[in-house]
């Protein structure tokens, strides 16, 4: 089958980048009902996928293949699949965010996300987010400032951190809070990860 | 460097307060006595921790995450009921699924489970929800769950109980004969659910009434605890890869050892065929001291299908089974004169464990010195998930009814709490046991109350709004443990590389990089130039990471084979100097003459001179202690908002005072603090272990429901880490983990009575609690 | 997880093309993937209507708000001019689960959503509201559950959207094979008496396309309070939503919406009384909610949350009229 699901994924970045833009306000709209109505008039048959079945990832900017299930998801997907296992299965219910990766650059846990559903959007994981040997500024301070202990946590904890500091490059105490308020430390290692994601902001 | 002696003088007391220097016995070929941290390179300055870079990039590999070739996945198959016989179980449809490698069904008798089913039993009994009965291992884990969703469990049920109060009752369902359950110490006695009293403090009930009556104050109060899971992120779980000579498990565990040994003995293996590896682990809290029922289950359907299988449990399996913190009921009764000298302790407590013993408190007796006390603590078991050792067992159960007792009575003695410990908390009469903590926890008072700001703390109940602030304070206690078998094994090679070596697991308390830290103070380079290799035992002998331990049981033996190898080294370079080795000293990674340091080689230029291609020395660290004496001690206090509308509690603040002798890597030693102090937090407002009365089964077996604190929840955590010495081993260290939880949930409750005028005995204290507890005092008015 | 069918709708007929008997429809699919997890659902097919183009879009022209199903909580919270206008609705959008979940989960899908309660999502309960014979609520564990109308079966609606849209007087489109309908997102919810298996009326065959709120009137504020356990990650155990009116301190116009209070989200039509027409002040908007919960039928465990609501709905009164 697996000619036609990139064709899907390929149609689904064409919608992707429009709904990139559309976010931006009412204007937009318009365009987006437009395709919404050529869609209607091309999806003639819809493609019903069932058993194992190959698909394309993007993964860290590169191209991978894998075999799944429908019902597999993009957390097993990455561990099992791909032997990716930076990303953690921990309450494997989306309330912890051990699993957290970025899809499209926003955090989403990938325990709740079907690796079928994520076919031509753009992952990151923990392993792509150092430049080559360059560590995050993120991961860097994490280390600097020992926000972590087991570690079982950190890889979700310096994704959602990370997310984080794309979009707001000084953040309050507050504002770091709330966006790890969806990452559970059992440890107890939240006052380092605070300071670490501070000390981080200065350097992005 | 100061000649060797039979008795040199170590460092004792707390700098800039009371350090002196004493004369210690020390065992033979014992490294020199160290100087204190502010004159050391390493020890004592903060150290990123090593393996923080394989954890930031997720390059490190935990258990759950190791992927060997042809690898199957486990699933188990969990007890829906709370307490049954099982009559039959039908494996035909799972095995039936393509996909599916081995089907195993556990046998009676095994990890307790079955302990009294009768001999032509064939199953164990199902004594709680979510006890594992069997095992399925397949091609993938989609294929795993499903595969046990088709095991079919033919069971019948028996009766339960899992409320504490009706499990005491004479007619209660049985949850472990008395004959079968696990032996207790002493000669406790066994009636229905209830295995006890066991009793401790010595003094007779009719001495303590005789007392109480005679004191000026008497606190009578009752408080209660709640379960606790252990909620570690890493659930429980292995990967086996039984082979025909040797056994190779991956274990998330803290106790490599304990894991090979175990299993060793089960499947009937000399300990030289089992191999337990722990490269990372994600949590154990205590919950993983033993390999548990887990491990033989993954290597039996290892064996079974002839391919390495990863069994891990799921959330839920985890939070029904894999262990937990037993609840108490704590009725106590504390009297003191009107000098504010404490007079008398009883404390009964029945507490329940679960299918399981060990529901004591602890550290009440262990702190204060009390003419009088008598404790006597039951187990009542229930059909509940088992209790398994959790960060402090006991203590801070036994430390959130015992301190808040104390300032009651404090209280009714119209004495300031925090005077008030300053009159109770001192030296033990002369002749008795006890510990020297008292000096320790003095300062950290001092050093705590300022921080706080306690002079400003007002009376209770001040604040005029709906939302009342109130600042409080409790005190800790916890045993000062190591294990005299930690070993370390210290290589210099030829190169000049450096590494050591212990079966010890790094359970994230950063003992990796402690151990890299030890051996470069010794051999004068810097953590990073040490390759520390652990979780592995193939290495020699490691510790369990339990009772907090590790610092304290594998510093000394790391300083004393770094120590060792390097006397070996200048034994063997002295000739190329033309000196004496005593004449050689090592720092800034070199080797030098101390009379002329410009004569010198680096470490790599003399590792050349070496004899063959190594130097080793291997030291284990030996049961003695240079001395007995001191536990430790902890004082926290915290700063709370109560909301008296919503009864929602806010921990604003808290500040803790900890001590844990010689402070090794001040970074990851106010982690762990923080962690501990969290922890209590958590336990203080939010955990709770929910079984359905009406069935038994846990309700909250997830992070949804079962609510631990998280980022919005964190107060400011000012840690204060008091220096002391204590002249006990070669490095003078001692754990953290555990201490520095223990007066948490304590200090949050002495804040909200000092915030509301209400006492909540009570946790965790949920707004309904809090909410409910004003109501209660409304009506009352 | 079942093994399931996957059918990717690029259209909403392509939804009515595969929709047959025994499918799910899945837009961010938190709840879906949870539901099949716990093996709840147990779909044979599932329809991803998520990558349908046009029903993410946010759209505030002429003074209605029309907001596409499958807008996400995040979109939703951060949009500038729902904030201004709708504020009770952004904050609702932005106190629901954790920074993940609100990327994930759309508004739909929140509206949607099974309920939360603890037996339902046990399959190890065959309770009233799974086709059992008991809700297992009525005698057990009920702390967090309904305080009206409970009866039956004592769930709490879901929904963070749901309460402030309800105080909006929001209607929903529903569209399915026949066309289109719709009706007041108050009128959508069904009470355990109507229907004990759902809690909408949402026909298997259709689907939800678009939420409108009308426009509001001038001198309209509106303010949204939760109440839980902890402010990370956590289901409420009270909320209000205060959709005020005003003309200085005077109230003009008042809706008041319960969450976590009912199955449904719960009209405060006491509160309303109590305030319209008055002078907004605290004594006023504490008696108010005294009132709102005169008929309440607390359970064994959870008598706790009539002082919490007399809280939460005093303070979104205030906080809405600014007071």
């Amino acid at each position: 089958m697996s000619n036609r699901s990139r064709e899907s994924g390929l149609s689904r970045r064409g919608f992707l980048k429009g709904a990139g833009v559309t976010a931006a306000g009412a204007a937009i709209a318009e365009a987006g009902f437009a395709s919404f109505a050529q869609a209607q008039q091309t999806s003639q048959n819809v493609n019903i996928i069932s058993g194992t079945t190959t698909i394309t990832l993007q993964v860290n900017g590169a191209a991978k293949t894998v075999q799944v299930e429908p019902r597999t998801t993009l957390a097993e997907a990455l561990r099992v699949n791909l032997d990716m296992t930076g990303t953690k299965i921990v309450c494997d219910r989306g309330a912890c965010g051990g699993c957290t990766v970025h899809i499209d650059g926003q955090p989403v846990d990938s325990c709740m996300t079907l690796a079928i559903d994520v076919v031509g959007r753009q992952i990151k994981t923990i392993e792509g987010l150092a430049q080559g040997d360059v560590l995050h500024p993120v991961q860097a301070q994490f280390i600097e400032h020992d926000a972590m202990q087991c570690g079982f946590c950190t890889s979700g904890m310096v994704m959602s951190s990370a997310a984080l500091l794309e979009h707001n490059k000084n953040p309050s105490l507050e504002e770091i809070k709330h966006a790890c308020s969806g990452n559970l430390c059992r440890c107890g290692t939240y006052p380092h990860v605070f300071a670490a994601v501070q000390a981080a902001a200065k350097q992005m | 460097m100061a000649a060797e002696t039979e008795t040199p003088k170590y460092a004792l007391g707390i700098p800039g307060v009371n350090l002196e220097e004493v004369q210690r016995n020390v065992p033979e070929n014992e490294p020199p006595p160290l100087a204190i941290n502010e004159k050391l390179h390493t020890i004592g300055k903060s150290v990123p921790r090593l393996d923080g870079r394989a954890k930031v990039t997720g390059a490190a590999r935990y258990t759950a995450d190791i992927n060997l070739p042809g690898m199957l996945y486990g699933k188990l198959v969990s007890s829906t009921e709370t307490a049954a016989k099982i009559k039959s179980i039908d494996t035909s449809e799972a095995e039936k699924i393509p996909g599916v490698k081995a089907v195993y069904l556990i046998e009676r008798n095994m990890a307790g489970a079955g302990a009294n089913a009768s001999a032509d039993d064939r199953f164990p009994l199902v004594r709680y929800c979510g006890q594992p009965i069997a095992a399925v291992a397949a091609t993938t884990p989609e294929i795993a769950r499903q595969a046990a969703k088709a095991i079919k469990v033919e069971y019948d049920p028996r009766p339960w109980v899992t409320d504490i109060e009706e499990a005491r009752k004479d007619d209660a369902p049985q949850v472990i004969s008395a004959g079968s359950a696990p032996p207790a110490r002493g000669n406790v006695q066994q009636r229905g659910n209830v295995r006890g009293p066991q009793r401790g403090g010595g003094a007779s009930q009719e001495a303590i009434d005789k007392a109480l009556a005679e004191s000026d104050a008497v606190v009578e109060a009752e408080y209660h605890t709640q379960v606790q899971t252990h909620s570690v992120l890493e659930t429980h779980g292995y990967v086996a890869d039984f082979k025909p000579d040797q056994l190779t498990i991956y274990a998330s565990t803290q106790s490599t050892q304990s894991v090979r040994d175990e299993m060793a003995s089960y499947f009937n293996l000399q300990r030289n065929k089992v191999r337990v590896i722990t490269e990372f682990m994600g949590g154990g809290f205590g919950s993983k001291l033993s390999a548990g029922i887990w491990a033989s289950i993954a290597g039996r359907l290892s064996q079974k299908a002839g391919a390495p299988v990863k069994l891990m449990c799921d959330r839920k399996e985890e939070q029904q089974s894999a262990g937990n913190r037993p609840s108490s009921n704590q009725k106590i009764r504390l009297g003191a004169k009107k000098d504010g000298s404490l007079t008398a302790f009883h404390l009964v407590n029945y507490g329940t464990a679960g299918a399981a013993t060990g529901a004591g408190v602890g550290g009440a007796t262990g702190m204060y010195p009390i003419p009088l006390a008598l404790t006597e603590s039951s187990d009542v078991m229930t059909n509940a998930g088992p209790q398994a050792a959790f960060r402090a067992p006991g203590f801070p159960q036994g430390i959130f009814a015992f301190e808040q007792a104390v300032d009651e009575l404090a209280e009714k003695l119209n004495i300031d709490p925090l005077e008030f410990r300053e009159k109770i908390d001192v030296a033990p009469p002369a002749g008795s046991r006890g510990t020297t903590a008292w000096q320790v926890r003095k300062e950290e008072r001092r050093v705590g109350a300022e921080k706080i700001g306690w002079k400003n703390r007002k009376a209770p109940n001040s604040d005029t709004g709906p939302i009342k602030r109130g600042v409080g304070m409790a005190q800790g206690t916890w045993n000062r443990n190591s294990n005299g078998s930690g070993t370390c094994e210290v290589r210099i090679n030829r190169d000049g590389s450096v590494e050591a070596l212990s079966a010890v697991q790094d359970i994230g308390s950063g003992i990796r990089t402690v151990m890299a830290m030890v051996v470069a103070e010794e051999l004068g380079i810097q953590p990073a130039d040490v390759q520390v290799r652990v979780g592995d035992t193939n290495f020699p002998p490691g510790v369990s990471s339990g009772g907090s331990v590790t610092t304290n049981s594998m510093t000394p033996p790391t300083r004393k084979a770094a120590y060792q190898a390097k006397q070996e080294l200048l034994k063997q370079v002295a000739p190329v100097f033309g000196v004496q080795p005593s004449d050689l000293a090592m720092n800034d990674g070199k080797i030098f003459v101390q009379a002329d340091p410009t004569k010198s080689l680096t470490l790599r230029q003399a590792a050349t001179k070496m004899q063959g291609e190594h130097i080793s020395a291997q030291a284990s660290r030996g049961n003695t202690d240079y001395a007995t004496g001191p536990g430790m001690g902890g004082v926290q206090f915290a700063q709370v908002a109560v909301d008296t509308e919503t009864g929602q509690i806010k921990v604003e603040r808290i500040v803790a005072a900890q001590d844990c002798g010689r402070p090794m890597n001040p970074l990851t030693l106010r982690n762990q603090i923080n962690g501990g102090v969290i922890q209590g937090l958590s336990y203080a407002l939010l955990e709770d272990r929910i079984l359905d009365r009406q069935t038994g089964y846990m309700v909250n077996p997830n992070f949804e429901q079962y609510k631990i604190a998280g980022a919005s929840e964190m107060p400011q955590i000012d840690v204060i880490v008091v220096e002391q010495y204590c002249a006990r081993s070669s490095t003078d260290a001692a754990g953290i983990g555990e201490p520095a939880t223990v007066p948490t949930s304590s200090a949050i409750a002495n804040a909200v009575y000092n915030a509301i005028g209400v006492r909540i005995r009570t946790i965790p204290m949920t707004p309904k609690v809090v909410l409910e507890a004003l109501a209660a005092r409304k009506s009352n008015a | 997880m079942n093994a399931f069918e996957w059918a990717d709708a690029c259209s909403i007929q392509d939804v009515f093309a595969v929709n047959v008997k025994g499918s799910a429809i899945k837009a961010g699919g938190v709840d879906l993937v949870d539901l099949m997890k716990e093996g709840i659902a147990n779909p044979a097919r599932v329809i991803n209507i998520r990558n349908i183009a046009g029903l993410n879009q946010i759209n505030m022209d002429a003074g209605v708000a029309k907001i596409g199903p499958l807008a996400t909580l995040s979109a939703l919270a951060e949009h500038a001019g729902l904030k201004q206008t709708y504020t009770a609705l952004a904050q609702a959008a932005a106190a629901a689960a954790t920074p993940q979940i609100r990327n994930m989960a759309t508004v739909g899908g929140n509206l949607l959503q099974r309920p939360r309660c603890w037996y339902f999502r046990n399959d190890q309960f065959a309770c009233a509201r799974k086709g059992g014979d008991l809700c297992y609520a009525q005698r057990g564990e009920n702390q967090y559950h309904a305080i009206f109308q409970n009866g039956l079966c004592a769930i709490v609606h879901p929904s963070a959207a749901a309460t402030p849209l309800v105080a909006m007087n929001a209607t929903i489109e529903l569209t399915g094979p026949k066309g289109k309908r719709e009706m007041p997102l108050e009128e959508f919810f069904v009470m355990p008496n109507v229907n004990l298996h759902a809690e909408n009326k949402l026909e298997p065959d259709e689907i939800l396309t678009e939420i409108r709120i009308p426009a509001l009137q001038a001198g309209t504020r509106s303010h949204y309070v939760k109440q839980a356990e902890m402010e990370s990650h956590d289901w409420p155990i009270a909320e209000a939503v205060a959709v005020l009116q005003m003309d200085d301190k005077i109230c003009k116009k008042a809706s008041i919406v319960l969450g976590a209070a009912a199955p449904t989200p719960r009209r405060a039509t006491e509160v309303e009384t109590a305030i319209t027409g008055k002078e907004i002040t605290a004594e006023l908007a504490r008696s108010a909610a005294k009132a709102a919960l005169r008929r309440a039928t607390p359970m064994t465990q959870n008598r706790y949350k009539l002082a919490m609501f007399e809280a939460v709905i005093s303070r979104a009164i205030m906080r809405a009229a600014a007071i």
